[in-house]
């Protein structure tokens, strides 16, 4: 057991996570980051397949740069988003982000003549060297500056708890290093959670092995407050095999240099969408298509788990392949690229929702605890968006850091924080692992909290948590107790935060008695934006929780209608 | 199972020397997603460190095949029926973090990315420490990136947003930007096998230096700098480490023969063997071993008493032929060829 003082503790090295390191020490602010897996290699963003150009750059018209924001405020967010701060994060990626990210080093990739090459379309996007990949380039590259700028990092541990002050303020966070076994709290002025969009919480789901709600889960836990954690995305064709591939998207996105897109056809061969055909401005087009896929189901010429096909057999290999990674997954199974689709089934996605901030600082609802990128409950789905987060953060706690003072060690809860998991690798009862109690979890969620819900089975999904809570969990078996490299041990804590995380997204999912976007309820079939134009607010109160609804300003956009049944809702 | 002559044999689209022999043999990557059916078992002998007292381990399970199932999909098996210790690191699970590399059969692969066998050993990466089971300790590999400082530090200020670039000068950058540092190649790299015999950095932190080094717009004198540090001559190109590359990156043609050209550019005294081989071929026709160590480690060469009397028994060295320069008959060819003793640092 360490205890280690620093300015800011920076819980997760995606994006968001290490730009707001970066930021914080050219301000001279000391941070520290604590990454669950390796810094620039775990999380979403590395799963970035191309960047949007948006605002004017690179001959963007005025058109290109409006419909970029509409589609970021329709398509992506379905109007449950702070429209001011989206347009201030535009106008910074615009001016910012991209000479920024190239005079770093980043590879736009360009054609032999040094154009660089973009998607044709209402929106246009770039890759960092190939589309499907750029992320990877990307965080190499963010990684190398965190080690460039001498940022400490303690990878491949968890946060297991945040630390507070009698005043219920931040004090620190305590940790788990899942290689050597240490545990270390520590002591900071600010703790930045930025642990991400997207949670392994169903059977299938983009979320990687380590992104089990942590983040939220903590935040819950001292009281902070969480917004719309019912709105999900879901991606409509990602591999429907092999099982770890759940994740391998065949993206519906533009392709560069061309002007198609792939397409999916249902059981009986007829195509149902075709991005660039069906809905050019849905330029990330999950939702829409989600919509065309519900529509199949109910027809009965698809199921969630696949029985219906993605590719690019409209497209010649080189038209495809230039410029993308798409080729790879087909070719990796042997499968004749382009000629053959495979068969695609639906995976959970990041979720909308989150902890509830104050977008011009990045302040959640307890002092000295920040939340930038996708655990923030206000906006999705773009390594943009989740950028610009990290920058504002940084501003944020700069603001605040003059006046918070160093904690101090709070004893009693790290001893009792200690006690807690060492109690959890003793876990000595004659029930299943921890492994095996995650995926019955899972399966839960999948099958009553999945695509389309329903109040009874959602429910029922309570009740299925609820016994997994008090009756699985005290049962839990783990096989060896060794301390290092013991991913047992490190599910068990996992899986404590997922059902607490489970159980807010199924409150949540009830109290939102309307369909919107990708939230689609079998009993309330309508998009009500008389009632539900509003951020599904969280808070804790007891040992409870009390829900309220805070009505969003639409300055930019607005939807144009009252209600309307969701499936018939463009976006 | 499939009988293996039941299953139809692809048109190679493009030759790749990894692939050689794989459509003779039915093992083709489309073969290995048919010929085993669901519910089919699958042999995996797995090396656990020390789950006994007695030492390091292969235990044995029996794990039911799905659909087109990857390494990892059987080991994730393994942890969930079967043995929930077995430690293995992995985190996407789909061929961008570089983290779940084992080796299978005995050759590198990405767990996520590659498809199950019928029986198959799994073995942790060799050249890093094993922690426990599969996991290795990515620590030297690390460290030795990081003192290679791949970054870019700029000779010319940067011209705006976007700056004058064309891909043909990123080409051989670009290949090396697929990296996923998941270390198949630093696992299968024979010279890093040497240990401390040699200083060479290994092939995945020559690729990391590669993705900033053969850039255009790095600063030459900054690229000097880091590849003094990498021993690259120690290289043997050998394309081990190509042929692992689960990315196929041309390690060898693209990065590492690139990065050596550089390094003779910038700094010849680093390629003075390279320099005194090609030197002696377009001399003489051929390379004489016994000029070829004086003039690359001196006199230095001529401690060893043994070694130049075992070399000298077995007609590998010949002082005689040395000492007045013989030429042979490809010796008019090869001054042709390679243009006289130019290059000559």
């Amino acid at each position: 057991m360490q205890v280690i003082t620093t300015d800011v503790a920076v819980i997760g090295g995606g994006a968001a996570g290490c730009y707001a390191a970066l930021n914080l020490a050219e301000r001279g602010i000391k941070p520290l980051i604590i990454c669950k897996g390796l810094v620039g290699k775990s999380g979403a963003s590395l799963f970035a397949g191309n960047l949007v150009i948006s605002g004017r750059a690179l001959g963007n018209s005025e058109e290109n740069a409006r419909n970029t924001a509409e589609f970021l405020i329709k398509y992506h967010n379905q109007f449950l988003i702070d429209q001011k701060w989206a347009q201030r994060c535009g106008q910074w990626i615009e001016k910012v982000y991209y000479p920024e990210l190239e005079e770093a080093g980043l590879y736009f990739r360009r054609d032999d003549s040094g154009e660089v090459v973009t998607s044709p379309g209402k929106i246009r996007s770039i890759a960092a060297n190939v589309q499907g990949n750029s992320g990877v380039p990307f965080m190499d590259l963010r990684r190398k500056q965190v080690i460039k700028a001498g940022i400490a990092r303690m990878e491949e541990t968890v946060a297991t708890s945040l630390l507070s002050n009698g005043d219920g303020s931040v004090a620190g966070v305590f940790c788990l290093n899942t290689i050597t076994g240490e545990y270390t709290a520590v002591i900071a002025r600010a703790v930045i959670l930025a642990t991400g969009y997207s949670d392994r919480l169903h059977t299938r789901s983009t979320g990687t092995r380590e992104m089990s709600a942590d983040g939220i889960a903590m935040a819950w836990r001292l009281g902070a407050t969480l917004v719309n954690m019912e709105m999900q995305w879901w991606h409509t064709n990602d591999l429907a095999h092999p099982p770890c591939w759940q994740r391998m998207q065949i993206y519906p996105n533009p392709m560069l240099g061309s002007e198609k897109s792939a397409r999916m056809l249902n059981s009986a061969g007829e195509e149902f969408f075709n991005q660039q055909q069906d809905d050019p401005l849905a330029f990330g087009p999950y939702t829409v298509q989600l919509k065309a896929l519900v529509k199949q189901i109910r027809a009965g010429k698809a199921h969630y788990e696949g029985g219906y096909y993605a590719g690019f057999d409209h497209c010649d290999a080189a038209e495809v392949e230039t410029y993308t990674t798409y080729g790879k997954t087909f070719r990796q199974l042997g499968l004749p690229f382009p000629a053959t689709l495979a068969e695609t089934a639906v995976s959970s996605h990041y979720r909308q929702g989150g902890i509830d901030v104050d977008t011009s600082t990045m302040r959640s609802s307890i002092p000295g605890l920040y939340a930038a990128g996708g655990v923030g409950g206000h906006s999705n789905g773009l390594i943009g968006l989740a950028t610009y987060d990290g920058r504002v953060v940084a501003e944020g706690v700069a603001k605040d850091i003059a006046t918070a003072r160093i904690s101090s060690v709070p004893q009693a809860q790290i001893e009792a924080e200690c006690r807690r998991l060492d109690r959890l690798r003793a876990s000595s009862g004659d029930g299943s692992s921890p492994c095996r109690l995650k995926e019955q979890l899972r399966a839960v969620m999948w099958e009553k909290v999945g695509v389309e819900k329903n109040a009874s089975d959602l429910k029922s999904a309570l009740d299925d948590i609820e016994r997994i809570r008090l009756e699985l969990l005290p049962g839990m078996k783990i096989s060896n107790t060794a301390r290092t490299v013991n991913y047992e041990w490190l599910d068990a804590i996992d899986l404590v935060n997922m059902v607490d995380v489970c159980e807010l997204v199924i409150h949540s999912s009830l109290e939102r008695k309307e369909s919107r976007g990708p939230f689609i309820r079998q009993d309330f079939p309508l998009t009500d934006n008389d009632n539900w134009l509003a951020a599904n607010v969280l808070r804790k109160s007891g040992n409870g929780m009390k829900f309220e609804k805070r009505p969003y300003d639409l300055p930019l956009f607005a939807p144009g209608f009252s209600r309307k049944d969701n499936l018939e809702v463009s976006w | 199972m499939v009988p293996p002559g039941d299953v139809p044999v692809p048109v190679l689209l493009a030759v790749d020397g990894r692939r050689l022999g794989q459509v003779e043999q039915h093992d083709t990557l489309a073969a290995r997603n048919s010929r085993l059916a669901p519910g089919d078992l699958l042999t995996l002998r797995v090396r656990r460190s020390e789950i006994t007292a007695g030492g390091d381990v292969y235990q044995e399970f029996r794990v039911p095949y799905q659909k087109w199932m990857r390494v990892l999909d059987a080991l994730n098996w393994i942890a969930e029926n079967a043995a929930p210790d077995l430690a293995f690191r992995w985190f996407c699970g789909s061929k961008m973090c570089g983290t779940c590399a084992v080796r299978m059969n005995g050759r590198e692969v990405l767990a996520c990315w590659e498809a199950v066998e019928p029986n198959m050993v799994i073995e942790p990466l060799r050249n890093l420490p094993v922690v426990r089971d599969l996991v290795v300790d990515r620590t030297r590999y690390e460290e030795k990136v990081a003192s290679l400082q791949p970054w870019i530090e700029r000779h010319e200020p940067y011209a705006g947003f976007p700056e004058p670039l064309t891909h043909k000068q990123m080409k051989n950058a670009s290949k090396a930007l697929d990296c996923i540092s998941c270390m198949c190649c630093y696992s299968a790299c024979p010279v890093i096998g040497l240990g401390n015999l040699t200083d060479f950095a290994g092939p995945a932190p020559l690729v990391q230096l590669g993705q900033t080094a053969l850039d255009p717009r790095s600063n030459p004198q900054k690229v000097r700098r880091s590849i003094e540090l990498t021993g690259i001559f120690n290289c043997v190109s050998c394309y081990k480490c190509e042929e692992a590359c689960p990315a196929h990156i041309p390690i060898v043609s693209g990065v590492i023969e690139p990065l050596k050209a550089k390094a003779a550019q910038l700094n010849p005294e680093m390629a003075r063997h390279s320099f005194a081989l090609r030197d002696i071929v377009a001399r003489r026709g051929r390379v004489d071993p016994g000029e070829l160590v004086l003039r690359v480690q001196g006199l230095r060469g001529l401690r060893n008493l043994t070694r130049l009397w075992r070399l000298f028994a077995r007609r590998k060295i010949d002082p005689i032929k040395t000492l007045l320069g013989i030429k042979t008959s490809a010796a008019g060819a090869a001054a042709r060829l390679l243009g006289g003793g130019a290059g000559k640092p």
